[in-house]
Order: C-alpha cells, then sequence, then structure tokens
C-alpha cells in the first residue's frame, strides 16, 4: 500500500480537504477546550457525543477514502490505512494488532488528546479518550462491513491517567 | 510592508505536513490536528440541542472558541515560525490581525476578512463560508440566530490578545456578536468585537 498522503490534503480556495472530505486545522487547545465544556456540563452525555460524534465522522471519512482506493482490499491493509491516516492526521500513533470481526484489544502509544489534555489540563482521574474511542469505532465499523454503532469501544487503560498507554478493548455492541 | 496572505498560507499548509514520531503535528507552538468539519459541527450543534439552557449552551462554545483564538494565537505568536515567516511583514500592531487572519483561513476555518480595525475598541471580521454556518444549514436548514460560535470567540479572543492587559490573565475582557450569518441566510457572516460589559 502506498498512499500519497500530501496530494491526498488539499487546499481548494479557502477550503481545507483529506481525501475529498472538508476538514478544518484546530490546535489542542480547542480540541481539549471543547471536551472539557461537553463534560462539565453534560456529564456522560458530553463524553457520548464526542464518542458518536467521532464514530460518525470517521465512518464518513474511512468509506470516502476506501472508495477511492479500491485497490485497498484485505482487512490487513485496510487496518494498515486506518493507523496512517490517524497519523497523518495529527491524531497519533494506534495499532490493530489484535482485532478481528468481533473485537479484541487496540493500542494507542501516543495521541492528539493525551499530549494536549496533559499540557492544557494534566492528569486526569478516569480515562478521557472519547474521541479515539468513536473514530475506531467508526473505521472499525467500516473495514469488517458493519453499520455505525456495531462495535462498542472501551478504553480500559489511558495515558491522560498516566498509565503507560491508552488501550481500547473493542466488543460487539 | 504589506502581509503576503499566500505566503502564510503556505507556511502552514507545509508546516502541517510535518509529523514528529508520536504522530503528532507541532505547528506555530501548538499541536494541530486536521478533523473532519462534519466532527465539529455535530458537537457543537450537539451540544445546543442537548444542553437545558440554549443560551449558556452558546455561551461556552463561544467561550470555548474564545479561549482558542487567545491561546492558540498566543502560542502562534511567540512560535520560531512566527519569528521567521510572520514577523518580518508586521509593522503595526494592527498588522497582526491581517496575519492572525491569514493562518485562520489556512486552518480551513472559512474565507474571512478584517473589514474594520479601531485600535483597542472595535474589531470587525467578516466571513464567507464558515464552516460552522454550512454545517448548521446542511444539517438544520435555516437559522434564526447566528451559529457560528468558534468564529465569534476567535475574533473577540484576538482583541484580548492585542489589546487586553496581558497574557494569560486578559482573555475575556472583549466579547463578540454575531450580527449576520450566512446560517440565517444573510450574505456573509459578520463578527463584531468590542471591550466586553462587566
Amino acid at each position: 500500500m502506498n498512499i500519497n498522503w500530501p496530494e491526498k490534503f488539499a487546499r481548494k480556495g479557502h477550503e481545507l480537504f483529506l481525501s475529498e472530505l472538508p476538514i478544518a486545522l484546530h490546535c489542542h487547545h480547542y480540541n481539549l477546550n471543547l471536551q472539557k465544556t461537553l463534560e462539565t456540563s453534560l456529564g456522560a452525555d458530553g463524553a457520548l457525543l464526542l464518542y458518536q460524534a467521532s464514530e460518525e465522522s470517521s465512518y464518513a471519512g474511512f468509506t470516502s477514502f476506501l472508495m477511492q482506493h479500491p485497490e485497498i482490499k484485505t482487512i490487513k491493509s485496510k487496518l494498515e490505512l486506518a493507523s496512517t491516516s490517524y497519523q497523518y492526521c495529527g491524531l497519533g500513533i494506534i495499532k490493530f494488532n489484535h482485532i478481528g470481526p468481533e473485537g479484541g484489544m487496540v493500542v494507542s502509544p501516543h495521541s492528539h488528546h493525551v499530549t494536549g489534555w496533559l499540557a492544557k489540563y494534566g492528569r486526569r482521574a478516569s480515562p478521557g479518550c472519547f474521541f479515539s474511542r468513536g473514530w475506531i469505532a467508526g473505521v472499525l465499523a467500516v473495514i469488517y462491513d458493519k453499520h455505525i454503532g456495531y462495535f462498542l469501544v472501551d478504553e480500559r487503560e489511558c495515558k491522560m491517567t498516566v498509565a503507560k498507554e491508552c488501550v481500547f478493548e473493542v466488543t460487539v455492541a | 510592508m504589506a502581509i503576503d496572505t499566500d505566503k502564510i498560507i503556505q507556511a502552514v499548509m507545509q508546516g502541517s505536513r510535518i509529523r514528529e514520531e508520536k504522530g503528532i503535528i507541532p505547528l506555530f507552538g501548538v499541536y494541530l490536528s486536521m478533523i473532519s468539519v462534519q466532527y465539529y459541527n455535530k458537537i457543537s450543534f450537539g451540544f445546543e440541542n442537548m444542553a437545558d439552557n440554549r443560551k449558556n449552551a452558546e455561551k461556552l462554545l463561544v467561550d470555548a472558541g474564545q479561549e482558542c483564538g487567545y491561546t492558540t494565537f498566543y502560542g502562534i505568536k511567540n512560535s520560531w515560525e512566527w519569528q521567521e515567516v510572520v514577523m518580518p511583514m508586521i509593522e503595526t500592531v494592527e498588522d497582526q490581525i491581517h496575519c492572525f487572519v491569514s493562518i485562520a483561513i489556512a486552518f480551513g476555518w472559512g474565507d474571512l476578512m478584517v473589514h474594520e480595525v479601531v485600535p483597542g475598541e472595535k474589531l470587525v471580521i467578516r466571513a464567507n463560508d464558515s464552516y460552522e454556518a454550512k454545517g448548521y444549514v446542511d444539517a438544520y436548514g435555516q437559522a434564526d440566530a447566528g451559529k457560528c460560535y468558534m468564529l465569534r470567540g476567535v475574533t473577540a479572543g484576538l482583541m484580548d490578545l492585542l489589546y487586553g492587559g496581558g497574557y494569560p490573565e486578559s482573555c475575556f475582557e472583549y466579547a463578540a456578536m454575531e450580527t449576520q450569518c450566512q446560517a440565517k441566510g444573510d450574505p456573509y457572516c459578520e463578527f463584531i468585537a468590542r471591550k466586553a460589559v462587566k
């Protein structure tokens, strides 16, 4: 698999696109401030909104990506593409080493949201990678040809709580 | 020296292609991400719809944008990229606003233009194709009020940064209104920041 990422990242006038879908560049201050605002205001519902928004956008984004790359056919190469797209978008490193159609484990040793949260707010008492959880659920639904909401992703260990890495458990919802 | 928007946009486009080994984009003193605008619109308008008090939700979203503008552009202003690429273009305090707006365009926030600056008193920014206005109309149809919470907050945040009492205490010294919004059917979105009434 050889994706020319800079070619996928395009400016058309004042709009930015990644693989034909409109994107925006935002920094950790905004991303984590939004997360904190939603969590503080809505509690668990706020966390769920972050998860679902991420799941829906990653589902749409990855679907579009694969449509443009029909040569990417195997599960293994799709997982590899998901991992590299996460990295290209500045979201961090994600490893799909133990995953299958019934779920499994996903590990992230580094992420934008963890680095940003720790820099901005310091250590958390509970796991806080709602964006990554939703993102994983969305891309796995595409890769295994399932609907949105098919997979449930929980975070078992989180670097925001100063764990060594973020560990996500994927199950069928 | 005139502000070279294209040069600033090019610097952002090139810089945003840099990844360190952790898969993170460090640029202009902050960590950048590339995320679908669908995500931002879903959480902003979803939050507004779920909140018991919509006015309070709107205020929190504007505040998030204002803190974003204030802290992000503070980081940007203190970065080596700013010193190297942008500083040579700057002669006045107001020039900085034009450079900030060029960076916001480069970030994909919309087609922004500084319409008026009265130093220390007032900043008017106009926007076409704000992703918030477009996203709202696509999801919900025409709005009855302005929907560009992030850009509204950012407009005030820029005034805080340039004319406030000093970082990090001066955030929220200014406040902005969205007087026109394309989500309402107006020809453009317009944000006016002035000193906040305490």
